[in-house]
């Protein structure tokens, strides 16, 4: 009948266990906050090996100021309960910056915890509300969706006089939220939009959808959302006999989209920052023949390294600065311009957007490669 | 015109594969009064499988007969033995238990598959080749058939005749309905129940097998987790068409691939879940045990 | 219920260690333990549903979700302190729960299951398609105001965890009083036997929406408790996964207070000590469930209707 103080003992025992932590060392202390697991298991994993990879290459050669890295990775599994349990347990094992994560409602999520605790916050979400709270904490290795809004409706409207706009999203904040920036920014300029719709994430049938688009006749279908949806979309589109351009938005940029969409890439288009093989920096060059060298494999998507620039910024800004005051950090940061990132140049403005959009149009080619299109290369 | 068809033709592809998967949902429960909510994970494991045993034994073949029998047959085998071990490890030790038992039991399953799916084949989708089968596509009138889609839809339709035949026609299919009468009795009469709940096992986990090839060969890109996805829609199935009951499974599947096509074409694709669930509760409302009626012997 | 002296002192050892707890804990283990405690009374009002009324309820998290979205609404929409809107995150699920259950309560087992199911997902796309413009789409609602009380800030992660805990007891005092009640013999008569418990005149259907409505109240109580947690509510908190956890939670755990705790133990707490198996905890999780039911069909700690002294029972 003493059931009960069973089930106590165990609770204080776990308990007992967990709370014997939190000791102080003398390595410099970084989180990964990813989707190791879950439906973005891909993208969080290329996060955490990225990261991983850079801090052994540093420690190899000696740390930071005299001091070892360690990475503590927590799985948010893609969802904010869990990135706000997270935000918890990384605060709590005293590390002084945070990389991801790859989700903005995961990112957003954990945010406030970060801010509280003074923890630097790096992620490639790219919703704008991220940088609406204020938090100095907060810096955005990518670019904001408003910026994608408005080069994609420019394109759209002006350079390729689209006349009969669909626009089709799924349920998620990032798609729904870039999807609606979209419509606005196509609006303002005077364009058509003659379809929208969400598909649901995962349910791979989506022929209902599109034969309803065929039946709007538009010249053009964009898709803001993820790789697996697009490479669907385009071959259900193609097998339609629906004949309007394709394009895809920043998260549509991974080599599944071209396994899914098979020899219907080809033509279809994509609007994002450069991909990882289209990086013309050395530094792209060399982190890719090593990344590939540890781990057999390319790296996810153009994400991984938005996150891994986070990353490099952060520890530049501790080797420029010799501390690890994250205030102090922060205000650094803010002050660095055209930082030499895997990515590009890396500044960031007040709020913690990385400022210098540098978005451009892709035309996929038969052999799954990637032309820039626009802006025309002189 | 010409886009309603193509609605229709939208909705029967769809809905044959969940007419397939429902299958194994409903003879299952026919047979011991379980959901075996592992039933979509093992549908996930097919094309897992059935994408193995391709790129092991058939890497390259194309358009070819014989390299597609081969992966159904293999992946159908190792499936099956899969459905049967599943039965053994996780639903025979509670078959005197209370029912819900069995039911954490199999959601316990389903976790095991579908995480022992990530163990084995990785997070990442994986991707069956453009190629196994022709990728033909006729134009009839603006409507568009894939040469897949008439494969499934064909498949599908011979498949359940055959199943139909079978459990109508067969000793051994009235031995299945009687077990899934009474088990005591039929065991009096001298019906292994055990074996015919095996047999069960081998072949509801077979047709998810099929229709696990088919979402391969169909959409090509394959995850550990999508198992869910279809498993919750089949199941939806089986209890719009009457749990238990074999045609209303496969009536199930088609109306709900059909309707889900028609709100997505006609009314909103944003709302189509709530449509597709609201319909689901309205129906059991009208009609408490599916359009066709259960075939469950509920004792009382 | 008539206890024995070693229960008193179980009930009394666990309150006391719930109460040092936040002592022992460091701030995740913290916010972990009133996560477990805000699942503990989930637990308990699905119990009241599912295991004391044998009613196969897999859509809990659409009530939860009504009571965390409702005193988000008022909070973020209408500026009201988020303490002052529970009475109505009580008030609006329990409603929810009588209406929804009214249509349904007819049906058997499965085709229960199923509808409510079906419940839950029409939620949830409600919420993610943001439904008159308040219940902030995809994201959910971040940033609610943190509630003071006489002066006390109520967001700090002690304040939430005592918080949870006088909600807890709160619950177990209600479920107590349930076992004695009217209600409470009437769904256990119910769920043993529905045809028979009819027909000795029992209102059957009466007290199924009873213990919708009275589960349905707990859980929006706890949803509210949830909000406050993370200042925020987010969809996939409340999909079908989280209901399908709440269920599991009272099956493994056996339709009893402690069978509830040790279910919300296992269930949740569990999977976050092994998270640094990372990939593998899911996997060896299943087995354990599937290992759970044979050991233990009718769960860890199964219901014993408290009106049988024990020397009538066996063992």
């Amino acid at each position: 009948m003493n059931k009960m103080v069973r089930v106590i003992t165990a609770f204080l025992l776990f308990f007992a266990l967990s709370g014997a932590s939190a000791m102080a060392s003398d390595t410099i202390k970084i989180g990964v906050q990813a989707p190791t697991t879950g439906q973005y298991a891909n993208e969080g994993q290329g996060i955490d090996q990225g990261v991983r990879l850079i801090a052994e290459q540093i420690n190899a050669k000696g740390g930071i100021l005299g001091k070892q890295i360690e990475i503590f990775t927590c799985d948010d599994e893609g969802t904010a309960m869990k990135a706000a349990i997270c935000a918890k347990d990384l605060v709590n094992k005293g590390v002084i910056g945070v990389i991801g994560s790859y989700t903005s409602t995961c990112a957003e999520a954990a945010q406030a915890t970060y801010y509280r605790a003074g923890v630097l916050q790096t992620t490639d979400g790219t919703s704008d509300t991220l940088t609406e709270h204020g938090y100095w904490t907060f810096f955005r290795n990518s670019f904001p969706n408003s910026a994608e809004a408005t080069y994609t409706a420019n394109y759209f409207i002006n350079v390729k006089k689209y006349k009969r706009i669909a626009i089709v999203t799924d349920f998620s904040s990032y798609s729904t939220g870039l999807g609606s920036s979209v419509e606005a920014e196509i609006k303002k300029l005077g364009g058509n939009i003659v379809y929208q719709g969400k598909i649901k994430a995962g349910a791979q049938n989506y022929t209902p959808v599109l034969t309803k688009i065929k039946s709007k006749h538009p010249d053009v279908i964009y898709f803001s959302g993820y790789y697996n949806e697009a490479g669907l979309l385009r071959s259900q589109q193609m097998q339609l006999g629906v004949t309007a351009d394709f394009y895809g938005s920043n998260a549509c940029d991974n080599p599944d989209y071209i396994k899914l969409a098979g020899k219907f890439a080809e033509g279809s288009y994509l609007i994002n920052v450069p991909s990882p093989e289209l990086l013309p920096y050395d530094l792209a060059i060399n982190f890719l023949k090593d990344y590939r060298a540890k781990y057999k494999m390319d790296p996810p998507s153009i994400w991984t390294l938005l996150n891994i620039d986070g990353m490099r910024a952060f520890l530049y800004a501790i080797e420029q600065t010799g501390t690890t005051d994250t205030k102090k950090l922060a205000e650094y940061l803010h002050t660095i311009k055209d930082y030499p990132g895997i990515t590009g140049p890396i500044q960031w403005a007040p709020d913690g957007n990385r400022t210098g959009s540098a978005h451009q149009t892709y035309e996929y080619q038969a052999d799954g490669s990637k032309k820039i299109i626009y802006p025309v290369v002189k | 015109m010409d886009i309603f068809f193509q609605q229709l033709v939208n909705g029967l592809t769809i809905g044959s594969i969940f007419a397939l998967v429902a299958l194994g949902y409903t003879m299952v429960y026919g047979i011991m009064k379980l959901i075996n909510f592992a039933h979509g994970d093992l549908v996930a494991m097919s094309a897992f499988v059935g994408l193995s045993v391709y790129d092991q034994f058939l890497g390259g073949t194309t358009n070819s007969l014989v390299a597609v029998l081969t992966i159904f047959a293999a992946t159908g085998v190792i499936i099956a033995m899969a459905g049967i071990i599943l039965e053994r490890v996780a639903y025979r030790p509670l078959r005197n238990a209370p029912r819900l038992s069995a039911v954490v039991s199999a959601l316990g399953a389903s976790l095991v598959i579908q995480n022992g799916i990530m163990l084995i084949w990785g997070p990442r989708m994986r991707f069956f080749p453009a190629d196994i089968l022709p990728a033909t596509t006729w134009n009839i009138g603006g409507v568009y058939i894939s040469f897949i889609q008439v494969v499934i839809l064909v498949v599908s339709l011979l498949i359940m005749a055959g199943l139909i035949f079978f459990i109508d026609k067969t000793r051994v299919g009235a031995a299945i309905r009687a077990t899934s009468i009474d088990h005591d009795a039929s065991r009096l009469m001298g019906i292994d129940v055990n074996r015919i709940i095996t047999l069960i096992f081998v072949i509801g986990t077979f047709l998810g097998a099929v229709g696990g090839l088919f979402i391969g060969l169909y959409y090509r890109g394959i995850n550990f987790n999508m198992g869910w996805n279809y498993g919750l829609y089949a199941f939806v199935a089986a209890i719009i068409g009457g749990i238990g009951n074999i045609p209303g499974a496969m009536v199930g599947g088609m109306l709900l691939g059909i309707f889900k096509a028609f709100i997505a074409g006609y009314v909103s694709s944003t709302w189509a879940d709530a449509f597709t669930f609201t319909l689901l509760i309205a129906i059991l409302v009208v009609r408490p045990t599916g359009i066709m009626g259960e075939r469950v012997a509920e004792k009382v | 219920m008539k206890k024995s002296p070693n229960k008193k002192i179980g009930y009394t050892v666990f309150i006391l260690a719930m109460l040092l707890f936040p002592a022992l804990a460091n701030p995740k283990w913290l916010a972990i333990g009133s996560t477990f405690l805000i699942f503990s009374v989930v637990g308990l009002s699905e119990d009241i549903i599912l295991g004391k009324g044998g009613m196969f309820n897999m859509g809990h998290a659409l009530f939860f979700g009504i009571g965390a979205y409702t005193a988000a609404i008022a909070n973020h929409t209408f500026g009201i302190p988020i303490l002052y809107a529970i009475p109505l995150a009580i008030l609006i699920p329990a409603l929810c729960g009588i209406i929804l259950a009214g249509p349904i309560i007819h049906l058997r087992g499965d085709y229960l299951l199923v509808a409510t199911i079906g419940f839950n997902i029409v939620f949830l796309q409600l919420v993610e398609n943001d439904i008159f413009g308040i219940t902030g789409g995809p994201n959910g609602i971040f940033g609610l105001d943190t509630p003071t009380f006489l002066g006390f800030d109520l967001a700090s992660p002690t304040a939430i965890y005592y918080l949870g805990v006088a909600v807890l007891l709160l619950t177990f005092y209600v479920m107590a009083n349930l076992d004695k009640s009217k209600a409470g013999r009437a769904l256990h008569y119910l769920r043993l036997d529905d045809l028979a418990a009819n027909s000795i005149g029992i209102n059957t259907r009466g007290y199924k929406i009873f213990a919708f409505g009275l589960g349905a109240g707990i859980a929006g109580l706890a949803g509210v408790l949830l909000a406050i947690q993370y200042s925020a509510v987010s969809p996939e908190a409340f999909n079908f996964m989280q209901s399908v956890l709440f269920f599991s939670i009272v099956l493994v755990g056996g339709s009893s207070l402690p069978g509830i705790l040790m279910g919300t133990f296992v269930m949740f707490v569990l999977p976050e000590i092994f998270r640094d198996f990372a990939t593998w905890r899911y996997f060896i999780f299943g087995f354990a469930m599937i290992l759970a039911m044979i050991l233990r069909p009718e769960g860890i700690f199964p219901a014993r209707f408290g009106k049988i002294p024990d020397y009538f029972k066996k063992g």
